[in-house]
């Protein structure tokens, strides 16, 4: 058996996974040979799975897609190979069965998934210790529980990250039946909170965090806390059986007894903007269970409180001075990246002949991509300066929230305000990297498709999570969302819950966009 | 590319036409391998979810059987014995496979509660009768019904219909002799329809219908500063406050099926979740029936929550009846919340006396900048727009 050549000779043991109870031990009787046959074999084995994880994941895909026929004949093909565990081949489906009979070798890894093929069984199996490798590598990029690697695009000391207890999703005795899905009643005129509320009940952070006592109601003395009213909502959508709506009288008699800025600004004016709904939870639920300082945005202000942790990221803005060529920096935290939508599909629409379509990438691209001119007052020419801005993201958020303003007002003596229709095309997976310091400077340094990019790509790619929606006119409209709970979606309308298609979710008009890291879920 | 082959891709399905020229025929084949893939991609999916979940049954059945075998009597997790199933074999603590789970195993165990899961919705889209004789996994799959949630619930509708009728019977929604809402209607209904429910105000404990709390709240108590004079407008006309909302003493009957189109498009929010409003008694006492702490309220934290000692619960508990004897107070009662129209209210402890207490205003009170948009370098060119002529605001108004 010849090794394949990333395999470095280790003398290390490989382990298989320790047996759980309600669960067999391999995957089938082939593999449980396998592993039985002695320490050797179980190592290569277990090596070479993952070394071929690496050359799927992290390297090319023209590598694993590429294979070689039993007459030498080189193939590129875009449907599956499949790589031999044990022995360096990649065969297309055809060669497969021959290798097999020639060569005795059952075992073949699926390029496009990872996912092992066992001949014997003619099937694809799901063996403990290799899915756990996989999954691993998958998410994380790395097969050890070490900390991720690329961190400092994320928040080194992460609790969140650090804390098992938040990220495994607390596997509780609580009944098959409570699944955390239900509606939230209207209590007149609130869909704007009702939305907010269902996306953080759908936050495996939020959710994580509540659920193993981070803030409990019974310990807290604060009155008409608002975190406790959290709390007192994640028990009763994820330890009650029922499956009514619920009543958020709690989270309404907090918002009310609150005296916070952003509470002027949904009660006096009466808007009832969601985003603003999401602004005052979030710095209320920081302001419960943070270091107490309020969370000003224009600063780069840290706290390890869970909002924080969840939502928070840093923003750098460089700014370099046309004149003299110096260059300041600055970082801010961000609770939500906002994208405005006017000027961009105006833009476009002159442009292009798909007049008003717009990709959530093009709107983040305007923003963290591109630069602007300013004026600004330079240092070193001690006067004020034509000079570009260029701001790009620092610190990616766990949980990213994106606002599409489709709201704007023209000022004057009637503040009408409008809405902006413009569809705005969003992925279900989002990379991040090309608006963060890290992509800036791999492009700006030329293409290098290296190992560490298709690493640092992963890490930073985020899954759709929610979506707040506004629909209808400006002051009639009402709010819905979508929230994925695993694989499906569910569209919540108040108290009504509903199964939803991933094409009623990509076609529906944004208005906020929540995505979860992949290395979280 | 596997074009070479022939005219088409793997999956064989869109195939150029046989004189094409060859750049047709490759963009056909690419077509059909990208196909191929989405679909092999979906199987796998299936598969891994169905084949892991038979799997684990057999696991399950197979670890039942080693554990009866030692009559119940052994607490040990993993009994030393030596059991055989058609898809299983348990060994050592140990479980290994027999065959393909696919074929050697039909139904599938929840891993939690080891009963079989209900393979089809009840009702709806693709729904089968479930066998009577067989106790079920309470997961069932979720229902796929036009007007039905996927629970297969539904509500009484707000407008004219059956959720008038009992309200027809009321002789005057303020007396709070009058029939708690729903209770009557509640009877007569299929146990999938419900009604609104009411929650207890924390500050003057009446128990207000959901629909109308918000608006209630508002004027209960939101009445500071300049809310105060809207706040109290609100308060003589019992939570309006959109201008769209009816009187109270407007006869129940005739608010409800009528629309208000005037008022409403006068309305700065038209949609006044009091479409809904079912006009509920804003009696002064909470009906004494509903007046019980939850049952499951203390152990549902034990449940959840690893942390939650008993020292946790009994401090809790103290609470709940230290509060209790303050006021009257209500924990949800989720459980029945389909019968009962009443539910919730703070487990608080005395939040009334504490919520208006000085030093939680002084605490909160403290002048705050509004929060400027993140977005850095926007700032100035929004600020440049905005003394043009516009600008834009993350704030839609509506509802
Ligand atoms: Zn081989
Ligand atoms: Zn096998
Ligand atoms: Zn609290
Ligand atoms: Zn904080
Ligand atoms: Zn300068
Ligand atoms: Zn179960
Ligand atoms: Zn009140």
């Amino acid at each position: 058996m010849s090794a394949r050549p990333a395999t470095p000779a280790s003398p290390k043991n490989y382990k298989v996974r320790a047996t759980q109870p309600g669960q067999p031990m391999y995957g089938c009787e082939h593999l449980q040979r396998l592993f039985n046959q002695d320490q050797a074999t179980t190592n290569t084995s277990i090596q070479h799975y993952r070394a071929i994880l690496r050359s799927i994941f992290d390297t090319n895909p023209l590598v694993p897609q590429t294979s070689k026929a039993a007459d030498g004949a080189v193939v590129t093909s875009l449907t599956p190979t499949y790589l031999c565990l044990q022995c360096p081949s990649t065969l297309t489906e055809d060669d497969r069965t021959k290798h097999g009979s020639k060569k005795s070798h059952r075992f073949y890894v699926d390029s496009r998934s990872g996912a092992l093929y066992c001949q014997m069984c003619d099937d694809i199996v799901w063996d403990p210790t290799f899915e756990e490798l996989r999954l691993k590598k998958i998410g994380t990029g790395t097969f050890s529980n070490r900390k991720r690697k690329h961190e400092e695009l994320f928040e080194t000391s992460d609790p969140v990250r650090n804390n098992p207890t938040y990220i495994t999703s607390n596997t509780t005795i609580a009944s098959c039946k409570s699944s955390g899905l239900r509606g939230i009643y209207n209590a007149g005129a609130t869909c704007y909170q009702n939305v907010v509320l269902q996306s953080f009940l759908h936050n495996p952070i939020l959710r994580n965090y509540y659920l193993s006592d981070g803030h409990s109601s019974s310990t807290c003395n604060v009155p008409y806390c608002l975190s406790c009213a959290m709390d007192d909502m994640f028990q009763d959508f994820y330890a009650l059986e029922t499956t009514n709506g619920y009543t958020a009288a709690n989270i309404l008699s907090g918002f009310w007894f609150s005296d916070r800025r952003a509470f002027d600004n949904l009660v006096a004016t009466k808007e009832q903007d969601a985003h603003e709904f999401f602004q005052f939870l979030a710095e209320e639920l920081h302001e419960r269970n943070g270091d107490g300082k309020k969370p000003e945005i224009g600063s780069e202000h840290s706290c390890n409180c869970i909002i924080h942790q969840t939502f928070y990221g840093k923003l750098q803005s460089t700014t370099t001075c046309q004149n003299c060529s110096g260059v300041t920096h600055q970082v801010q935290s961000f609770l939500d990246l906002n994208l405005p939508l006017e000027n961009l599909s105006h833009k476009k629409g002159k442009k292009t002949l798909s007049r008003g379509q717009l990709t959530l990438q093009e709107c983040l691209e305007e923003e963290y991509v591109k630069s602007d001119k300013c004026e600004y007052r330079c240092h070193n020419c001690s006067s004020m300066q034509q000079a570009r801005r260029q701001t790009t993201i620092k610190r990616l958020p766990n949980v990213l929230s994106i606002q599409l303003k489709r709201f704007e007002y023209k000022q004057g003596r009637n503040e009408r305000a409008a809405k902006i229709d413009t569809p705005v095309q969003f992925p279900l997976e989002l990379n991040m990297l090309p608006y963060t310091n890290r992509g800036r400077a791999i492009s700006s340094n030329g293409h290098d498709g290296g190992k560490e990019n298709y690493e640092l790509a992963r890490s930073c790619t985020y899954d759709l999570l929610s979506v707040v929606v506004h629909v209808g006119e400006i002051d009639t409209g009402h709010y819905v969302s979508y929230c994925r709970d695993g694989d499906q979606w569910f569209a919540f309308n108040d108290h009504r819950v509903e199964l939803a298609q991933k094409s009623d979710v990509l076609n529906s008009k944004a208005y906020l966009l929540f995505y979860v890291v992949r290395s979280l879920s | 590319m596997s074009a070479e082959a022939g005219d088409t891709g793997k999956a064989g399905v869109i195939v150029a036409q046989e004189d094409a020229p060859p750049m047709n025929k490759l963009s056909h084949a690419v077509l059909d391998d990208l196909l191929y893939n989405v679909v092999h991609d979906l199987l796998l999916k299936v598969h891994r979810d169905e084949k892991i979940a038979r799997a684990n049954t057999a696991a399950i059945k197979v670890e039942k059987l080693a554990k009866s075998t030692t009559d119940g009597t052994s607490t040990d997790p993993k009994p030393d014995v030596e059991i055989e199933t058609d898809a299983a074999i348990y060994k050592d603590g140990k479980v290994m496979l027999k065959g393909n789970p696919l074929k050697s195993t039909k139904e599938i165990l929840c891993p939690k509660c080891h009963l079989p899961r209900l393979l089809y919705p009840t009702d709806g889209k693709g729904a089968k009768k479930p066998d009577p004789g067989v106790i079920y996994c309470k997961k069932h799959p979720y229902i796929e019904k036009v007007g039905y949630d996927i629970y297969g619930q539904t509500w009484v509708a707000p407008g004219p219909g059956r959720g008038k009728k009992k309200k027809d019977q009321k002789l005057d929604p303020n007396d709070p002799s009058s029939p708690a809402q729903g209770e009557g209607s509640a009877k007569d209904r299929p146990s999938n329809v419900l009604s609104f429910p009411s929650a207890t105000c924390p500050k003057c404990k009446r128990c207000i219908l959901v629909t109308r709390l918000n608006n209630h709240m508002g004027g209960c108590i939101g009445n500071s500063g300049r809310n105060a004079s809207r706040a109290a407008a609100q308060k003589i006309s019992n939570g309006s406050n959109g201008g769209s909302q009816n009187n109270d003493n407007t006869p129940p009957g005739s608010q409800k099926g009528t629309p208000r189109p005037g008022s409403r498009g006068a309305s700065p929010r038209k949609r006044d979740g009091d479409e809904f409003d079912e006009d509920a008694e804003d009696s002064d006492q909470p009906n004494p029936k509903k007046k019980k702490i939850k049952p499951n309220s203390l152990t549902k934290k034990v449940i959840l929550k690893a942390k939650s000692s008993a020292a946790a619960a009994n401090f809790k508990k103290d609470k709940a009846k230290a509060s209790s004897m303050l006021n009257v107070e209500q924990t949800p009662d989720d459980d029945d919340a389909k019968d009962s129209t009443v539910q919730v209210m703070p487990k608080k402890p005395t939040p009334t006396l504490k919520g208006a207490s000085p030093t939680k205003k002084i605490k909160l009170g403290a002048a705050k900048p509004r929060l400027p948009s993140p977005a850095g370098k926007k700032a100035k060119k929004d600020r440049d727009l905005e003394s043009e002529s516009s600008g834009t605001m993350s704030s839609p108004p509506p509802r």
